[in-house]
């Protein structure tokens, strides 16, 4: 599998490491009352047949974590963006 | 500030012994030099100052090292002048970190230099696709490796000076089917 | 002796003469030969035995799906099983024996099997080994493994290279056959980047095999002609010897070049073999077409094989498969193989024909048109056939082709599944898009014309077309022939398993209908030739026993590899020595001076005890530690990760990952850190300095340095982006020494340029950045791991050895002393301090007893969820002192904890011991163990239990800092 790195162009999925799916957003709060937030952000992720947006770290590169969109059911790869762009864009939705 | 020098010990002093090895098949097909001592600084731009800090850079020997990151070099410099020399001129714009010590740089030239690398990462070397001047980060031998192409048949790779022995092991024994030479 | 070799022709040298041995006898071949056609040259057709019945058997095939010849090859450590004798290039010296026999090829006890098959029937194992239960691991298994199997193993270390290498390419061509090679020309004139690879000795595919005619010269020429053309570009690789093994996701192909596996030893500075991965933008299987044999009673005895082979043996390597030969089949490609037999002298008794009627050219030869060969008759050797109709025919050999099966396994590695063409009576590739393209007899084009057009068409670039040579084809007609039914004796469908046509239907009988279930049950397609010759007549057979079309019933799964891969391909140079990449402190020089003795921590090696003449671990350990805590000690501390952090906001990253606060932390001071997990378990601890407003250096524990790396960066690109703040690793730019003990102070004293040390100028907790020796720029940090008045000492990392040198000379005085891991671990445990069996991914820092550190004022990683119920409960296990209560005893680390009466049980279980230490201080066995509830327990006598050892002492809880409560030494 070809990951296309924003910063080194297309490397083999070997220099990568995964983290899983990226949808959870961390709570901005620690106030009690947020706990359940804070429990499904920790544990729960979906394990979707199809696209999904998984964090992805060039730890045999560049070193930047990225958000690669892929199918996990025909390996197909769509795209890479690093993490902080991919932050930011969740952030300027919410 | 007088730049002083001391005797510096390369971790290859050791193992990387002149001469020729490997095949003979007349021309050797890779010459290895390891460029010690060296000046090696690691700039990172601060929060939105890449573009400044690679104007800033200009003039110096700067080998893009990630995302907004530059691998300085210098040779012939005294101890840590390289590096208070960048952290002057660069304050508030990057970061900077002496790593003269912390990393070795072998240089391969050669015919067959391309074919060696190759037996270690899945960067495409191809001149269209890796061209003079253009460095990448990549992995090699399961080591971490900045690489960089500093001539049509040249490159300088460099690595974490404790993997530097293993790695030298390595990349000589890639080599010697070619026919390699030690200089 | 029925083979032999023919007078004149075939691509062989006769001028050389090449011995070689096959179970001992000594045989001559010639360059161009493979060990198969050699060893049929010689006349010896009986080349294994087969693994079920132990059935005499010869070549099938010429090629690379052979299921039956195969050897082993070579001796010694260079000793490989179950090759193919068609893939085996001979070379003088060869030797090579035969498999699965006992006690030998002609006399095979084993073939006693044969006569009781009607039991060996498919599901006979798992049927009758079923009961008694206990039978199965004891005497059922050894006795089946030792009579299966196939070659046997060396055990020999493998003393040749090994390699891996990358390709990148524009297109790749697989295959060199007239497909490959316009597809590779018309893609190589365009300038693109070309690879082409074939398993072959030498490109050509089939036209080395054949009769051919294009463009006007012999099809050989032709392929010459290509092949000098290409070789002569700089942007063509060739890669003979190569087999493209398995396609993967993103178009990379793993291929195997055979480097030097056609020589008697490889060249000292050469591999054996060189596994590549190939990044291909575009890539055109031209794989050929795989002949299928034809199910008929004893189609597996030497002299029976397809009618492709016999047609190669005889062109390319001039080898006769016998004196009279008849051509059996359902297609007109046999009249081709009786006149191309003809042609060399080979006396063709009958075109055997199954159809009513042909147009093909049969040169004279008698034909018997819609008649089926029922059963070959011999034993080791054809002598004769007989027809469905009861006719007879004496004969040696017999060439059957039941049709042909595009080589479309590459196609498929990515999970799509072939198609049915009801027409060419094919499993034709599925459509994979424009990046995988399949050209030629590989995707049905059947006819040689249609080929050179199909493979120049795919290998165009941008529709740049190039000219197609005209050609001869031959005719193409064919119908169906999977199974004679009339025959008497086996029909098989699969060799290498010995699974038989009757086999199928009797499995579908079962309930084993499904496509992959039969394959299961009948073991048809396993094994090394993973069904390339079998699995098609199995697919046809199953359909018509279950009253389904080939499609319904569909292919089993093709996997990658295409062909058997060696381990050593996979393994590369990475073997020994080089397994993995071993990493040398800056301190190493100097420790190996000193005589240490390293171990292994993670890649790093770290010096971890210093002995002296008759000294064990133990004995220079305690020796070490009663050196430094009794004047000063030297340790290497260099491994322990060092990241420079830096910016605006770095303070606030920090108090972002540590638990504790470091924002506030004043310049020129260290501070100890806890790194929590965002689950509220702790995951890393270390001493953090302010050498600036905006600058800190983070140390980490050796075995996460990287971890927490990766954690710094996920968790400021995807968590707080926002933030103003670089890091980087400067681990491997210091050499790092602890300096500890009362005499420490004096010792570094005398290497300061300037600096006056005193506790005013470098209080406990200090960081400076001073120069040293003459103006070596240093960083010096007043910090404890050992409990001592202590220091560490940061310089760059090639003045390290000869500053470590410096130390030891300053402090000769006081009789300074190197001391390893060994004693730093024991110092710990007599301090109380937490380290990796504390540090366990179990532990809360309440558990460690740090609950204070952490903060309530501020967000930082794992702070939610490190307030839950579960994570503050009191009765957790918590870190505590243990100390036998004998002192004599000696605690174990890993014993379990019971309460003083209570028996061992998973209800009693208290908690673990998590590390022990001889202390040479105390003079007694100490440790730290985790305790439920452990801190309010000190003075509670219980048990230490340890099942795995068979030991059980009382041992008594206490305050984890076993030695200097007061941490009065720390202050000296």
């Amino acid at each position: 599998m070809l990951i296309p790195c924003p910063h080194c162009g297309t490397r083999p999925v070997e220099e990568f490491t995964f983290l899983g799916d990226a949808a959870p957003t961390r709570p901005t709060t620690n106030d009690p009352s947020s706990m359940e937030a804070w429990y499904e952000y920790v544990y729960l992720r979906n394990n979707p047949r199809g696209p999904i947006e998984e964090y992805a770290h060039h730890s045999g590169g560049c070193r930047s974590w990225l958000v690669v969109s892929r199918n996990t059911e025909t390996h197909e790869v769509f795209g890479a963006v690093t993490a902080r762009d991919f932050s930011k864009a969740k952030e300027a939705k919410a | 500030m007088t730049e002083r020098t001391f005797n510096r010990v390369s971790p290859l002093q050791d193992v990387a012994l002149q001469g020729r090895f490997g095949a003979d098949k007349g021309a050797v097909g890779v010459s290895f030099t390891v460029r010690h001592p060296m000046s090696i600084v690691t700039v990172i731009a601060r929060a939105g100052q890449g573009a400044a800090t690679a104007a800033a850079l200009k003039g110096h020997d700067a080998q893009w090292a990630g995302s907004d990151q530059w691998f300085v070099l210098a040779e012939n410099r005294g101890e840590g002048a390289l590096y208070r020399e960048l952290k002057a001129k660069l304050g508030g714009l990057a970061s900077v970190s002496d790593q003269s010590h912390g990393r070795v740089i072998i240089r391969l030239v050669g015919p067959r230099a391309r074919a060696v690398l190759a037996k270690g990462t899945p960067v495409d070397l191809h001149p269209d696709a890796f061209p003079v001047g253009k460095s990448a980060l990549t992995q090699m031998a399961h080591v971490g490796v900045h690489l960089t192409r500093v001539g049509a048949d040249s490159y300088d790779v460099s690595v974490f000076r404790g993997f530097s022995e293993s790695f030298w092991e390595w990349i000589t024994e890639q080599a010697e089917e070619f026919g390699y030479q030690v200089i | 002796m029925t083979s032999y070799r023919l007078d004149k022709g075939g691509l062989i040298d006769r001028s050389t003469a090449l011995r070689f041995t096959f179970d001992g006898a000594l045989h001559v071949g010639h360059q161009g030969d493979t060990l198969a056609s050699a060893l049929l040259a010689n006349g010896v057709t009986l080349m294994g035995r087969s693994f079920k019945y132990h059935r005499p058997r010869s070549v099938i095939t010429a090629g690379a799906a052979e299921p039956n010849a195969l050897v082993e090859l070579r001796e010694g450590g260079r000793k490989e099983a179950n090759t193919r004798a068609t893939m085996v290039e001979l070379y003088d010296g060869l030797v090579s024996k035969s498999q699965n026999n006992w006690p030998s090829l002609d006399f095979d006890v084993g073939a006693i099997t044969s006569l009781a098959s009607s039991v060996f029937v498919a599901g006979f194992y798992y049927k009758t080994f079923m009961w008694p239960k206990s039978f199965w691991e004891k005497i059922y298994e050894p006795i089946i493994r030792r009579a299966a199997g196939l070659g046997t193993a060396s055990k020999l270390p493998d003393p040749d290279k090994y390699e891996k290498s990358y390709a990148h390419c524009d297109v790749l061509v697989i295959g060199s056959g007239p497909t490959g090679l316009m597809a590779a020309l018309a893609a190589a004139r365009s300038g693109k980047r070309v690879i082409l690879a074939d398993e072959g000795s030498a490109l050509g595919g089939s036209l080395l095999n054949e009769q051919e005619e294009i463009g006007g010269q012999s099809g050989l020429d032709f392929a010459r002609g290509v092949i000098a053309e290409l070789s002569s570009m700089p942007n063509v690789t060739l890669l003979p010897r190569t087999t493209i093994i398995g396609w993967f996701d993103g178009n990379i192909f793993g291929a195997v070049e055979r480097v030097s596996d056609h020589l008697r030893v490889p060249d000292p500075y050469e591999p054996r073999q060189r596994y590549w991965k190939i990044h291909a933008r575009r890539a055109v299987l031209a794989a050929g077409a795989e002949e299928r044999p034809v199910a008929f009673g004893g189609n597996d005895m030497p002299g029976v094989m397809t009618a492709t082979a016999m047609r190669t043996y005889a062109n390319r390597y001039a080898a006769a498969a016998g004196r009279s030969v008849v051509v059996f089949g359902g297609n007109d490609s046999i009249y081709r193989t009786a006149r191309v037999l003809k042609s060399h002298g080979i006396h063709v008794e009958a075109i055997v024909d199954s159809r009513k009627e042909s147009k093909a050219d049969a040169a004279g030869i008698p034909v018997l048109r819609g008649a089926l060969v029922a059963d070959a008759v011999g034993g080791k050797a054809v002598k004769s056939v007989h027809l469905a109709d009861g006719t007879h025919i004496n004969c040696e050999a017999v060439a059957m082709s039941g049709g042909w099966s595009p080589i479309v396994n590459l196609a498929c590695h990515r999970g799509k599944k072939p198609v049915w063409d009801a027409n060419l009576l094919a499993f034709l590739p599925p459509d994979n898009g424009p990046a995988f393209t399949v050209a030629g007899s590989a995707a049905g084009k059947m006819l040689l014309s249609e080929c050179l057009a199909d493979g120049a068409a795919k290998g165009a670039v941008d529709g740049k077309a190039i000219e197609i040579p005209k050609s001869r084809d031959e005719a193409f007609a064919i119908s169906p022939l999977w199974w004679v039914k009339e025959s008497h004796d086996k029909a098989f469908i699969d060799y290498q398993n010995d699974s038989t046509a009757k086999d199928l239907p009797l499995a579908a009988r079962e309930g084993y209908s499904d496509v992959e279930l039969a394959k299961r049950y009948t073991t048809t397609g396993m094994a090394t030739d993973q069904g390339k010759l079998g699995n098609i007549n199995a697919i046809a057979i199953l359909a018509e026993a279950t009253g389904r079309t080939m499609d319904e019933v569909g292919t089993t799964t093709f996997r990658p590899f295409y062909t058997p891969v060696s381990f050593g391909a996979f393994t590369g140079p990475f073997t020994g020595h080089h397994f993995q990449p071993v990493r040398k402190t800056p301190l190493h020089d100097w420790a190996e001076e000193q005589g240490a003795v390293f171990v292994e921590t993670g890649l790093w090696m770290r010096s971890s005890w210093f002995p002296r003449e008759g000294e064990d671990w133990l004995a220079s350990a305690s020796r070490e530690v009663l050196a430094t805590r009794g004047a000063v000690g030297i340790c290497d501390v260099s491994t322990l990760g060092k990241i420079d952090v830096q910016g605006k906001d770095a303070g606030q990253f920090l108090d972002k990952l540590y638990c504790n606060t470091f924002s506030t932390l004043a310049v020129g001071k260290a501070r100890y850190g806890l790194m929590l997990r965002e689950d509220g378990i702790v995951y890393d601890d270390g001493t953090t300095s302010r050498l600036a407003e905006d600058h800190y250096v983070m140390t980490t524990t050796t075995a996460n340095a990287a971890k927490v790396m990766a954690q710094m960066e996920f968790a400021h690109q995807a968590l707080f982006p926002d933030l103003d703040v670089t890091y980087v690793s400067v681990t491997e730019q210091w050499a790092q020494m602890a300096v500890a003990g009362p005499k420490a102070r004096p010792t570094l004293q005398k290497l300061m340029d300037g600096l006056v040390m005193t506790d005013e100028s470098v209080p406990y907790m200090a960081a400076l950045e001073v120069s040293i020796m003459g103006g070596i720029p240093a960083r010096l940090f007043r910090l404890s791991f050992s409990g001592e008045h202590a220091y560490e000492l940061a310089v760059p990392a090639d003045y390290g050895s000869m500053v470590a040198r410096a130390v030891m000379q300053a402090g000769d005085e006081f009789g300074i002393t190197p001391y390893g891991v060994e004693a730093l671990s024991i110092m710990r445990i007599e301090k109380g301090h937490v380290a990796g069996g504390e540090l366990n991914g179990t532990t809360t820092a309440g558990d460690l007893g740090m609950g204070k550190m952490v903060s309530t004022k501020k967000d930082f990683i794992g702070r939610m969820m490190a307030q839950r119920e579960g994570l503050i409960d009191p009765n957790r296990q918590q870190v505590v002192g243990i100390r036998p209560v004998d002192p004599a005893d000696r605690i174990r680390s890993g014993a379990h904890i019971l309460k003083q009466d209570d028996t061992p049980s998973m209800a009693n279980d208290q908690g673990y011991i998590t590390g022990v230490a001889w202390s040479p201080m105390l003079d007694m066995w100490v440790g730290l163990a985790l305790l439920a509830n452990g801190r309010a327990r000190h003075g509670e006598i219980v048990q230490a239990w340890d099942g795995l050892r068979g030991h059980r002492l009382m041992a008594e809880i206490c305050d984890p800092m076993h030695f200097d409560k007061e941490n009065k030494r720390l202050h000296a």
